[in-house]
Formats: structure tokens, C-alpha cells, sequence
């Protein structure tokens, strides 16, 4: 699963996502694409899900780019601890994401195949997306 | 390329995001139009005729006519323009006076035709590096756009941006080195059962970088001293 190498800190403050996503908003690498709808975190394993879901559909065909990263550490407490003596340790690491968001990208297939791996890749999200395909003049 | 398109746009007076907010409330989008060593005139326009423009089939490299009332009529091109990420309409556009004598740089796509031999008979995947080469040429000469036969094209082989033909006053800006397309070999994924993988990767913790300056050899004998 994807995790950063190297952190400064071990663990972040919770925080709040707000605002469009105006970078990485548009296709980079390939003709088809999955955008977010909506604010939301979507965790490591969500993205290896989204992306083995994706590939074993599309078979040996086609090329997938994940364009977010999980590079934000959660914490959770064990089982039956009493609150206080400090936060948890690390639970997972997820990727903060604003509507608008590419997070995946495709090339290589068929529309219709490329359509149906964005449906699969979707269903393992937690947020509404939309598939979006290479405009002529982008 | 110079179309028999004309585009009016009207001188706007106010600024700020307020009324570029109140001017996408009425259906127009704000824009502004420079070049050709005149003053900048920031007005607005119909992002319909816009949007018609870049989707034609010379895109953003179309010369149009602007009608900017009571102002000028010039030809000009678009030059940059931003879109709302999630309704993906315009917000504004930039626009460029062009000088019809003049050369000028624009971008213009490649696009690649034939199935090629890495694809076809090895496995491979064609991918497509750069979709547009910078090129120089006079206004006349946009092509909409250029075409690369992939069909000879083996995994590991490619085109690169010297590798197109260019005519008349065209000259290439783009590295000719660049490459536009490649085939290239597909890798085998081969998919870890979850019940390995997920104990290791949950229990998996980065490398934190540590505070200070790193302590040098010698550092620690002196201090001795």
C-alpha cells in the first residue's frame, strides 16, 4: 500500500478540507479519468482497492497513474484504553481530498472498457465521482 | 489558422471578483485582451462562442475576429483560459491580438495515426508522451494539426519531436529530442493475496526526520579539548 518513506512528524492534527481542488483538476497523463465529486478522505487501502479493482478488469491492456498520495498519518486508540495519556498510535495514512480532484487516470483501452474500470474503481471510494475523458483541445 | 469567426466582447469597466461573479450570474465570462504593443483591455465575452471555438477542430489555435465595441475590431487568439474544476465551465479567458504578418508561437497536437507493430503483434502499449509540439510559423500556417505513422513502431521504439515534418515558414521550438509517442512493454502485476500483505503494511511505520544539525566526527573531540 502506498505510505510515505520519510515524515517530519509522526502524527498530524485532524484538520478540515475545504475548497475546490484547482491544481490537478484536468487530465496529465491519460485520455480517461476518475474525478472526485465531493470533499473527502480516501485511505490506502481504499486506493489499492480502487486500483487492483481497475486493473484486473482492463486485463493486460491499458496503463493506470493514481494521482493522489496518502501522506496524511491517522491515529486511532487500542481496544478498551481509558481516554487521555496521549494520542494513539498510527492506524493508517490517507489522501485529503477536494471535489474536482483526478484521482485516477487511464490509456491504452477501449472507451467502454476504460468506463466500466472507472464504474468498478468507484464503488470502492467513499465519495461520488464522476469519469471524465480527454477534451480536444486539452 | 484565420477563421470567418467574429466574437464580440464589451469593454468592462469594474474588476475585482465580486463583478467577475456578478458577470458569470448574467452568462458572460471575463476576459482580457492584449498584444500586438497596445494597451491591455480587460472585457467580457460569451464563453459559448468560446467553448465553440476550442472545440473545433483548430481548437485554441484559431485566429477570430474581435469585436470589442466601441473600442476595436482585431483578429486575435485564445490564448489561456480557466475552468471552474467541478462544473468545468470557463471563467476567463485570455486573449491575444495577432499581427497577420508576424510570426507567432503556438502549440499545436500531434496526433498519431495506425496501429503500430509493438501494439499489434508484441503486447506492448502506445503511449503518448507529449500531445502538443511548440512550433513558430506565421498565422497563415497553423496547421490544426500534425500526424505521426505509429504503424512500424516495436516496444522500446518511438517518435521524437525532430521526427515531424514541417513546411513553409515553420520552425520547430520544442527539444527535437522530446519524445511525442512510445510503445512500451506492458509489466506483469502480479496481485498479493490481502491476508499477506496487510499485517506488514499496517505495522510499517516511515522514517521520521530528526531535528538538528547532524554531528560531525571531529565535533566531539573538540569539545573534549
Amino acid at each position: 500500500m502506498l505510505m510515505p518513506k520519510k515524515v517530519k512528524y509522526r502524527r498530524q492534527q485532524k484538520g478540515r478540507v475545504r475548497g475546490k481542488a484547482w491544481r490537478g483538476s484536468s487530465l496529465a497523463f491519460g485520455d480517461y479519468g476518475l474525478k472526485a465529486m465531493a470533499i473527502g478522505m480516501i485511505t490506502d487501502r481504499q486506493i489499492e482497492a480502487a486500483r487492483i479493482a481497475m486493473t484486473r478488469f482492463i486485463k493486460r491492456g491499458g496503463k493506470v497513474w493514481i494521482r493522489i498520495f496518502p501522506d496524511k498519518p491517522i491515529t486511532k486508540k487500542p481496544a478498551e484504553v481509558r481516554m487521555g495519556s496521549g494520542k494513539g498510535p498510527l492506524d493508517h495514512w490517507s489522501a485529503p481530498i477536494r471535489p474536482g480532484k483526478i484521482l485516477f487516470e487511464m490509456e491504452g483501452v477501449a472507451p467502454d472498457i476504460a468506463r466500466e474500470a472507472m464504474r468498478l474503481a468507484a464503488m470502492k471510494l467513499p465519495l461520488p465521482t464522476k469519469m471524465v475523458t480527454r477534451l480536444p483541445y486539452e | 489558422m484565420k477563421k470567418d469567426i467574429t466574437v464580440v466582447a464589451e469593454p468592462r469597466a469594474s474588476r475585482g471578483k465580486n463583478e467577475a461573479r456578478r458577470l458569470r450570474v448574467r452568462g458572460l465570462s471575463p476576459a482580457v485582451v492584449y498584444g500586438a504593443e497596445k494597451d491591455p483591455v480587460a472585457v467580457c465575452v460569451n464563453p459559448k462562442d468560446v467553448t465553440r471555438i476550442l472545440m473545433s477542430s483548430t481548437g485554441h489555435n484559431t485566429i477570430f475576429d474581435l469585436d470589442i465595441t466601441g473600442v476595436e475590431k482585431t483578429p486575435a487568439m485564445i490564448i489561456d483560459w480557466q475552468n471552474d474544476p467541478i462544473r468545468e465551465r470557463i471563467l476567463h479567458i485570455d486573449m491575444k491580438r495577432i499581427d497577420l504578418g508576424r510570426s507567432l508561437i503556438v502549440k499545436v497536437p500531434v496526433h498519431t495515426s495506425g496501429e503500430s507493430k509493438g501494439v499489434k503483434l508484441m503486447g506492448g502499449l502506445l503511449e503518448a508522451v507529449t500531445r502538443e509540439v511548440e512550433i513558430e510559423c506565421l498565422p497563415d500556417e497553423i496547421p490544426e494539426f500534425f500526424n505521426v505513422d505509429v504503424s512500424d513502431l516495436a516496444i522500446g521504439q518511438g517518435v521524437r519531436a525532430g521526427d515531424i515534418p514541417l513546411s513553409g515558414s515553420m520552425r520547430l521550438l520544442s527539444p527535437s529530442d522530446s519524445v511525442i509517442v512510445h510503445v512500451v512493454a506492458l509489466k506483469h502485476e502480479e496481485v498479493a493475496p490481502a491476508a499477506e500483505g496487510a499485517p506488514a503494511a499496517a505495522g510499517a511505520e516511515p522514517e521520521v526526520i530528526k531535528k538538528g544539525k547532524k554531528e560531525v566526527e571531529g565535533a566531539d573531540e573538540k569539545k573534549k579539548k
